[in-house]
């Protein structure tokens, strides 16, 4: 701890003079919520966030057009009225299909962030308690993880495992007859989440880890060892929650990044296929047309492009706003 | 430091051979049966012909054990021999060599063009902090840096090839300086300098803060000689850290680059044989990248030092 933090510490232990211990963990959120609301961009993030949000839940629902139906006679359409994002080679309308798009990409990145954190936090904060053996092998286990390019991991476990996951749907439905096994939508999601998971926890991991290590040997934990606190309540009231903030910023950038890794994936034609929508693979279906019908490749991008944007200015915006030690420049 | 390198090479090789183990494994197992991807190629009769399908698989040694088969793979690592594609019988040696300076010379135009562009961008921010100047270098830096491959390439080709009509097609490979390779160098280093400038702004602003800098200034020393002897000279450590990450990444920033403009560089190559379940090509790549990150790691550890003074001392103390 350097000399700058302490003024920014004491001013928010005073304003909560009174009833410290409960109070205190409340006001860092407040603080923190206050803080994103000054800033207009991270607002404006979180508002398209949101809005993304919802209409990947409701909108499939409110589509003008059904995803996949075709209409030959209005092939490659621009942009109209009737078609607000105009129609593809196979006259699906394109506007639809990006709503679908967004459905694919929410699924797969909350799919991802909850699995590989979940992950993470558990293996890191093993890895950060116990110590010794257990912290050398976890740690060892991401290192080896990292040694690699993470896409190129992923990419062939993709691969590598994709028959498996499809003998497992098939014999799923062989047994039980239910057509949910049937939905390649769900085999590549899975598949998806499941070699995400495989590069990405270790990035949470070792964040929990660290963040556990150095609050472990904060004065404030001696402090309250020495009044006898129990173990177990120091680790709740004390060094969770003031491991969080990081880690939520972590998860937050880590939806943006799914989305980006769902995107990708299926561009390359390893992630979600057609004729599911996703906007990896619209934009990879989209560059084949691009100079008689741009519309094709433009509109999937710049809502891939847009939100992208949104999520880096709100993950900019959570750091600044829950990480306020990184104040002094 | 001799030892520090040798330490580092030590851990990464038991690391990357389990890699190596698990690829292997994982591709061998799952993938699918290469031959029978290169028949699916051919014409009918020839496609489902078991007799052909079995004589080729014994012809490539493709029908022994997963362990005969490893054990010769590494045997023949050991000697720098990557071994034969599976799909096309061509040396993956060769094709590597051919793949590589592509990525190279793409990778170190990038660095240059973001080591040109970020430096002075980021230090303009930093001197002009909190103003709309700093904002703007900021806010777009943040957005490209979010922007994908896949998307900003797209976008561009459409906006300045059919848009503006400014250039032909980027598609394919003729060399660093055709016209070509111009909107791909755009693209490839968008992100790149995103960080660069972060990293030279908060560098910047770091050391403006600094007792000896206050203390040039009392001396009266101009305000450039200030700049470019006692604030640029720290900064660089920070920024060739972030350079290392650019080479670390090639491979992996090349991929959807290369795919998405048809580039026969490394990114491309892996991205083909991936999907083909081409192993020894992807085992290749997958050495070089892994390579290529322990490298440049340390490579940045050896540089630190002499950039910065400082660090020589804690790293002497601190390595016990």
């Amino acid at each position: 701890m350097t000399e700058k933090d302490i003024p920014q510490i004491t001013t928010s232990g005073l304003l909560n003079a009174e009833g410290l211990s409960q109070d205190r963990k409340y006001s860092l959120w407040r603080d923190a919520v206050a803080r994103l609301m000054a800033n207009k961009l991270a607002v404006i993030s979180l508002a398209l966030v949101i809005l993304l949000i919802i209409i990947s839940l409701i909108g499939p629902y409110f589509t003008p057009y059904d995803f996949l139906s075709q209409d030959l006679s209005a092939r490659s359409q621009p942009p109209s009225w009737a078609h607000w994002m105009g129609s593809d080679y196979l006259g699906r309308d394109v506007l639809s299909r990006v709503i679908y798009g967004a459905r694919t990409a929410t699924v797969t990145s909350f799919a991802v962030v909850a699995v590989s954190g979940f992950i993470g936090i558990i293996l890191g904060s093993l890895s950060g308690f116990a110590g010794g053996r257990v912290d050398t092998f976890i740690m060892w286990i991401t290192d080896m993880v990292m040694a690699v390019p993470p896409m190129l991991l992923a990419m062939v476990a993709s691969v590598a495992l994709r028959p498996m996951v499809a003998a497992w749907m098939e014999r799923m439905y062989a047994s039980t007859g239910d057509t949910f096994y049937r939905q390649t939508f769900w085999a590549d999601i899975f598949l998806l989440v499941t070699v995400l998971t495989l590069v990405l926890w270790p990035t949470y991991a070792r964040l929990i880890r660290g963040q556990i290590i150095t609050n472990k040997t904060k004065n404030y934990v001696l402090a309250a060892r020495a009044l006898g606190i129990t173990n177990s309540s120091i680790l709740v009231r004390y060094i969770i929650p003031n491991s969080l903030g990081p880690v939520v910023v972590q998860l937050s950038a880590g939806l943006g990044s799914a989305m980006l890794w769902e995107s990708a994936f299926s561009f390359l034609g390893i992630g979600v296929h057609p004729p599911i929508p996703s906007w990896g693979n619209m934009i990879s279906e989209g560059m084949d047309y691009w100079r008689n019908s741009p519309h094709l490749l433009a509109a999937p991008a710049i809502v891939l492009g847009v939100m992208t944007v949104a999520f880096s200015f709100l993950g900019d915006g959570l750091n600044d706003a829950l990480n306020p030690k990184q104040w002094s420049d | 430091m001799f030892r520090h390198i040798l330490y580092k090479l030590l851990r990464w090789i038991p690391s990357v051979l389990v890699v190596i183990l698990v690829v292997y494994a994982l591709l061998f197992f799952g993938a699918g049966d290469p031959i029978r991807l290169m028949f699916l190629r051919m014409p009918g009769d020839v496609a489902w012909n078991p007799e052909r399908i079995a004589a080729m698989r014994h012809e490539l040694g493709l029908d022994r054990t997963f362990l005969a088969q490893f054990t010769e793979y590494i045997w023949n690592l050991l000697h720098g021999n990557l071994g034969n594609s599976l799909l096309y019988q061509r040396s993956v040696n060769d094709m590597v060599k051919v793949a590589a300076p592509v990525s190279i010379q793409l990778a170190l135009a990038a660095m240059v063009i973001m080591a040109i562009l970020g430096i002075p961008l980021g230090v303009v921010a930093a001197v002009y902090k909190n103003s709309w100047v700093d904002h703007l270098i900021e806010g777009t830096a943040l957005a490209f840096w979010a922007i994908p491959t896949y998307v900003a390439g797209p976008l561009l080709v459409i906006f300045l090839v059919r848009g503006l009509k400014l250039m032909s097609v980027p598609y394919g490979w003729e060399g660093l300086f055709s016209p070509k390779a111009i909107i791909p160098l755009i693209v490839l280093s968008l992100r790149p300098i995103a960080i660069i400038i972060r990293q030279s702004r908060s560098a910047v602003l770091e050391v403006m803060g600094e007792d000896y800098i206050r203390t040039a200034r009392a001396k009266g020393i101009s305000n450039y000689l200030v700049m470019s002897r006692h604030i640029l000279r720290p900064v660089l450590t920070p920024i060739v850290t972030s350079l290392g990450l650019v080479i670390a990444n090639m491979i992996q920033g090349n991929i959807l680059l290369e795919v998405v403009f048809g580039i026969p560089g490394l990114g491309r190559l892996v991205a083909v044989s991936t999907i083909d379940a081409d192993y020894p090509v992807v085992l290749a790549v997958v050495l070089i990248g892994s390579f290529l990150v322990m490298g440049t790691n340390l490579a940045v550890d050896i540089l630190y030092p002499i950039l910065d003074p400082r660090v020589r001392q804690t790293q002497v103390g601190g390595e016990s």
